[in-house]
């Protein structure tokens, strides 16, 4: 498969816990607030010279101190977040915010808590179900939130503050949607590795100090010519994987990953915020809608429906469906997935895996039978 | 001239060739795999060509497919084909009834359902821990004091099964060395083994499903007291291919091979 590639300045943020930009926004006087989750509002950790990153743990070497206290049948995203926070890799970060969405996040919170206890720690609450009050109860917890990130940072947090935010979230959000759609092509100019390192560099950095090089990027690939070779098109579900080397893997081997259905993919992270109304209900609604995680009551045929819907909408001829060892909600969702997906005729493979990529190996394997299963 | 198909398996502990002609094994050899893949698959490809008259060089194979962990070194190879495909293949060529395959090799397991025309229809395949494969046999019969086959018949002659829990290589050694020390007899620890790797192989077949036709093949399969213990744990007879199962990838490759060249002319 012939492979474009992506500038440097994108693959270089991604190789460290904390990369340079953050240092950069730093030194001007804003502050990084890490966060783990989807269900954390973006905008709402933007406002007033804050900044939000999505934690990576790049190059984590075992976590013999996070299995300790967290125990090794957690979710090693969250124990590998834990053994470079003990290794002191995140010090320099101003505050956190959580949602309780599923036991393993919780349990980094609060095992960071009393570990290595942050200057800021906040945790969200998250309703099961979404609906009216579901909303009605999350814009309250978002106030909460932006209350104390005021009183913490000296930080407005106000409405207006909020829909600012939000507005310049929607151009992130907009430009990143624009490369994606291009994955829709059949020579598209952006592989699945490329879009990961992508998401993952402009998640973990302030945002407005990329977005030159991001719109130039865009312009470029809409020139550029695209992938030609691979074998099939196929679509990444299931847990957290922030890992372009993982999705490398699949590409090398012939499969060309189109969308990701992941906590850290392309669906549906990148849909535009509605820029009306009262901003923390908006982002409320927005997250209880949007984002389908599997640790929603009642919404299965919901994601269901989503997951067929974009197969056919990025002609994927297969689904990989990945589950973190020990991650609960998807590991459910992913054994009544390949049902439904199987019924509707779309070969699924499916792979259980740890946050740190080992045995590409056996993951080659695996991904070239699947290929060779679909008689490609 | 006569066209001859190769098929080159490496595995990880060892190295396989099958030459075909006119849909007929002609030469076959095995080998333990060297350091350098290059050099197992030059060296397993010459044995299996110096058994056929007017074959000279692995050049003149009219096609070649590489397989197994080193498929993509192996030399002079036209394709590569994942090992679960071509033991697929391999093994519907021999006995077109099976259906389900459990591959023991040196360090994976793998488990494949079938299509009644031979095709993959499902895998499940071990996560990167070896327990149960060649190498974890290679750990046991290095604490027995015995050879692999010696091991085999050990266990065939046990009274009772003596269970082993631990499934980790590394703590299965020790345990058997307590179990040892504990005057429980060799022959029925021997079974308790061949048990503990056939409940691990039962939970992976299971998994895409055990239909009637099922065979062993990878380098385990000579383990015959392994082959029994399977019997039980699957509750169904095991089929006995007609050729050495060890070979089976290296034979779907040779098949792929032909199935190929023939189509390119």
């Amino acid at each position: 498969m012939k492979q474009p590639f992506i500038p440097d300045f994108f693959c270089q943020l991604i190789d460290q816990p904390v990369n340079t930009l953050v240092d950069q926004a730093q030194a001007q006087g804003r502050k990084a607030i890490a966060y783990t989750c989807s269900y954390v509002p973006q905008p709402l950790l933007s406002v007033d010279g804050l900044f939000p990153i999505r934690v990576r743990a790049p190059n984590v070497v075992g976590t013999p101190m996070a299995d300790t206290y967290m125990s090794s049948v957690l979710c090693s995203y969250t124990r590998s977040i834990l053994e470079l926070a003990l290794e002191w890799a995140f010090d320099s970060i101003d505050g956190w915010v959580f949602t309780a969405s599923c036991d393993h996040l919780r349990r980094l919170y609060d095992n960071l808590e009393y570990l290595n206890k942050p200057a800021f720690n906040h945790i969200v609450d998250l309703p099961h179900r979404s609906g009216e009050a579901a909303e009605k109860w999350l814009a309250s917890e978002f106030r909460i939130l932006a209350d104390a990130l005021s009183q913490a940072f000296g930080v407005d947090t106000g409405d207006q503050a909020l829909a600012k935010a939000i507005k310049v979230h929607n151009q992130y959000l907009t430009l990143m949607r624009e490369i994606s759609a291009m994955r829709m092509e059949d020579n598209p100019p952006v592989t699945g590795a490329m879009f990961q390192t992508l998401l993952a560099a402009t998640s973990s950095s302030p945002k407005d100090l990329l977005m030159d090089q991001l719109g130039e990027l865009r312009d470029t690939l809409g020139k550029s010519e695209g992938v030609t070779g691979y074998r099939a098109r196929l679509l990444l579900a299931g847990s957290h994987c922030d890992d372009p080397a993982y999705i490398e893997v699949m590409e090398k081997t012939g499969g060309l990953v189109v969308a990701e259905r992941t906590c850290t993919g392309s669906i549906p992270a990148l849909s535009p915020i509605p820029e009306n109304g009262d901003p923390f209900e908006t982002l409320a609604r927005q997250g209880l809608e949007n984002i389908s995680c599997p640790r929603m009551m009642e919404s299965f045929q919901q994601r269901e429906e989503e997951l067929l819907e974009a197969v056919k909408e990025y002609r994927a001829e297969g689904v990989v469906l990945q589950t973190m060892k020990f991650c609960d909600t998807w590991g459910v969702e992913s054994g009544l997935l390949t049902k439904s997906l199987r019924k509707a005729g779309i070969p699924v493979l499916n792979l259980e895996r740890e946050y740190t990529m080992s045995s590409e190996g056996q993951l080659q394997t695996r991904i070239q039978a699947f290929l060779e299963s679909m008689g490609k | 001239m006569a066209k001859y198909f190769g098929g080159c398996d490496l595995g990880s502990t060892t190295g396989k060739a099958v030459i075909l002609k006119d849909g007929e094994v002609i030469a076959s050899a095995c080998i333990r795999s060297k350091i350098d893949p290059i050099i197992t698959g030059r060296d397993v490809l010459n044995l299996a060509i110096q058994q056929v008259p007017g074959l000279d060089r692995v050049e003149d194979l009219a096609r070649l497919v590489g397989t197994g962990y080193g498929r993509n070194e192996v030399p002079f190879a036209d394709e590569n084909v994942s090992e679960i495909t071509c033991h697929a293949v391999g093994a519907h060529f021999c006995d077109n009834s099976i259906r389900t395959i459990v591959d023991i090799g040196g360090q994976d397991i793998k488990a494949i359902a079938l299509s009644d025309q031979g095709s993959v229809l499902e895998f499940a395949m071990n996560d990167k821990c070896a327990a149960g494969t060649g190498r974890f046999y290679e750990a046991v019969v290095r604490t027995f004091d015995v050879t692999l086959d010696e091991f085999s018949e050990l266990s065939l002659k046990a009274k009772k099964i003596v269970p082993v829990t631990s499934q980790c290589t590394v703590f299965a050694e020790s345990e058997l060395v307590s179990l040892l020390y504990k005057r429980n007899s060799p022959a029925d620890i021997a079974a308790g083994v061949q048990l503990s790797v056939a409940k691990r192989v039962f939970t992976l077949a299971r998994r895409v499903g055990v239909k009637p036709g099922i065979t062993v093949t990878g380098g385990c399969s000579k383990n015959k007291g392994l082959v029994k213990a399977l019997t039980k744990t699957l509750r169904t007879e095991i089929t006995m291919l007609p050729m050495d199962p060890q070979m089976m990838g290296a034979l779907g490759a040779a098949v792929l091979a032909s199935r190929n060249g023939h189509k390119s002319g």
